[in-house]
């Protein structure tokens, strides 16, 4: 008996013990990564979005390609060059190294469409997120956004090119000043499907100012919108600034632009192609990669596909 | 009785729907004391969700007045007497599967309103009063650090109410909080909600469907049909002698688990035109002392006489 008693005890029964959680601690950001560097996918187009970007901004520094000198304009024996060891893409019509033109060309496609894009879609979240709450605002922003995307995007940056004139911050003008209006009118949208969601009437009662509600309640549920706004905005804005180059509105021949080669080079398209295939091969991988990349962030980015 | 805190009075709500209007609740009068559970019966539609949300201001009253302790609350009101009421009147929603943050911490769900009103001196309190909402709903101090989507249901609904405790409020509308929640965790809901009653000095207006659950819960009851109030008596004497047809019907229909019972069982379909309204039209009516219908004079008569022979306690 006595030894039952040793060997046998009674356990306590804990009620809160039930509560317990046993799984990990959940991070949101922590799995949107995970989730994304699981695919091979990504972490492939990532690594070429990254360097096609690393190699636009580095490369043109150390080239020291400036469009307006031509140092081989004199020596034809330089001109229309195939690639070869020497000159890897081959020359252009004016004997500069295609290379170089190609990656300070890149480097201006990307500058205009990374500052146009952060100006586009930082003032299209604000003015969206304001809009989707604001009953007095809405027919306003409503008619304006009614008439002005009326018209389509190409014309209305076409216009103001031909308004401000040919330039680099010129150019972000014309894509920024009616830009951010659409991406407005889809963040409207997107807040006024999660505005009157309980979990939003619940913060209301607990007297949570406007500004909170959207940085807290509203902006946490749009990170896979906005990353497929962003993905959709950058090669979208590389291009207008290509189309714009091409019609020969956009830039002024003094800057390198994938536009600006495009707009020159096209003259070239049966002689010569290797001064289309080049810059248009690098534009192309440019544009895919940040529609793969940002795809897959955006679908990583919902935590439906956490686990 | 003990003193008013929350009275409602002549109270109707209309939502605008273009050119047509849609009056959800009319002429609704009621009063909830201190420390009392008041309760709101009726089928969906019946604007019983309207009257909380009314009281909690997220609809605006189109008639009437809703008064809290002694101060007028509806209509446009000053900024500290807003921050009072949010202070003091909080809300338990319907579904916590929908009213919580899906992209916040349990320790930032919980805090939210102490943050809206710095009801904090420095981060360490913050936490302290976050832990002590999250053990007086049985919830572990590790739980903050967590996501709503890693609890059940019946965890969630006890996290919106630790927000709600956070605030300290005198007064808790909780709008049909069990209906969402399975059988099994519904007592345990209750009961916490019963507990915090009685430690607290909480009043409630307590909106459901379900008589059974109103019956344990509610020290009176309110029972509404089409927006407007049938009958109101406290708990007991409401299922002693029902008076409305609505009311009656109402407690017809609530499920017996006896399989003789229920099979006999006749149930009572509430049919408006039972009323003969043509000639006097209803008012509110204190039938019983504390026991008021809507009914006209012809009415009174009759209910009264149907249960002057029972006893209440007996039946």
């Amino acid at each position: 008996m006595a030894k039952t008693a040793e060997r046998f005890a009674f356990a306590t029964f804990d009620v809160l013990q039930s509560e317990r959680i046993a799984g990990p601690r959940y991070s949101y950001w922590k799995s949107v990564f995970q989730t994304f560097f699981k695919r091979k996918t990504a972490i492939f187009w990532l690594a070429l979005l990254l360097s096609l970007t690393l190699m636009s901004f580095i490369q043109p520094l150390i080239s020291g390609y400036d469009p307006a000198v031509a140092p081989n304009i004199n020596t034809p024996s330089t001109w229309y060059q195939k690639p070869s060891a020497e000159h890897w893409f081959g020359t252009d019509d004016r004997g500069n190294d295609l290379w170089d033109v190609v990656w300070s060309g890149t480097r201006m496609s990307l500058s205009i469409a990374f500052i146009a894009a952060a100006i586009n879609i930082g003032a299209g979240i604000l003015v969206g997120a304001v809009w989707g709450y604001s009953k007095r605002l809405d027919p306003i922003l409503l008619a304006v956004y009614n008439v002005v995307s009326n018209v389509p995007y190409i014309l209305r940056s076409m216009m103001l090119m031909y308004i401000f004139g040919r330039g680099f911050w010129q150019m972000i003008l014309a894509m920024t000043i009616t830009g951010w209006l659409s991406i407005a009118f889809f963040i409207r949208t997107q807040v006024m499907i999660i505005r009157d969601r309980e979990y939003n009437l619940a913060s209301r009662c607990l007297g949570t100012p406007l500004k909170r509600m959207v940085t807290r309640n509203i902006l946490p549920y749009m990170v896979s919108v906005i990353a497929t706004l962003i993905y959709q905005e950058i090669p979208g804005l590389i291009n207008t600034e290509t189309i714009l180059s091409y019609l020969g509105i956009g830039l002024p021949s003094t800057y390198p632009s994938l536009g600006r080669m495009i707009d020159v080079y096209w003259s070239f398209v049966d002689t010569y192609p290797h001064m289309i295939v080049f810059p248009g091969v690098v534009m192309g991988l440019v544009t895919i990669s940040f529609y793969v990349v940002g795809q897959l962030f955006a679908d990583a980015s919902d935590p439906r596909t956490h686990r | 009785m003990s003193d008013v805190l929350l009275s409602v009075k002549n109270l109707e709500v209309t939502f605008k729907n273009g050119k047509e209007n849609f009056t959800a609740v009319r002429k609704v009068n009621f009063d909830v004391h201190e420390g009392e559970s008041f309760a709101l019966v009726g089928e969906s539609g019946s604007g019983k969700t309207t009257i909380g949300r009314t009281i909690i201001r997220i609809n605006p009253a189109t008639k009437g007045e809703i008064f809290f302790a002694g101060q007028k609350i509806s209509g446009i009101i000053d900024r500290e007497l807003d921050t009072y009421v949010i202070r003091n009147i909080q809300m338990i929603f319907q579904d916590p599967m929908a009213s919580l943050n899906e992209r916040a911490t349990i320790d930032y769900i919980v805090s939210e309103g102490l943050y809206n009103f710095g009801l904090f001196k420095d981060e360490n309190e913050r936490r302290e009063k976050v832990f002590k909402a999250l053990n007086d709903v049985g919830l572990l101090e590790e739980h903050a650090e967590r996501y709503p989507h890693e609890f059940s249901g019946g965890q969630r609904q006890r996290i919106c109410i630790a927000r709600v405790l956070a605030m300290e409020p005198k007064f808790i509308i909780a709008d049909e909080p069990i209906s969402a929640l399975d059988v099994s965790i519904r007592a345990q809901v209750l009961n916490l909600l019963h507990d915090l009653k009685n430690k607290r000095g909480l009043s409630y207006l307590f909106i459901a469907h379900d008589l059974t659950v109103v019956r344990y819960f509610a020290d009176r009851i309110g029972v509404i049909h089409q927006g407007e109030l049938k009958e109101l008596a406290t708990a007991e004497e409401l299922f002693a002698r029902p008076l409305h047809p609505y009311t009656r019907s109402l407690l017809s229909a609530v499920p017996m688990p006896d399989p003789d019972v229920e099979k006999h069982k006749s149930l009572l379909i509430y049919d408006p035109s039972v009323h003969e309204y043509a000639q006097e039209g209803p008012s509110w009516r204190e039938v019983f002392p504390g026991h008021f219908v809507l009914a006209n004079s012809k009415e009174e008569v009759e209910y009264r006489a149907a249960f002057t022979t029972n006893s209440p306690s007996r039946r």
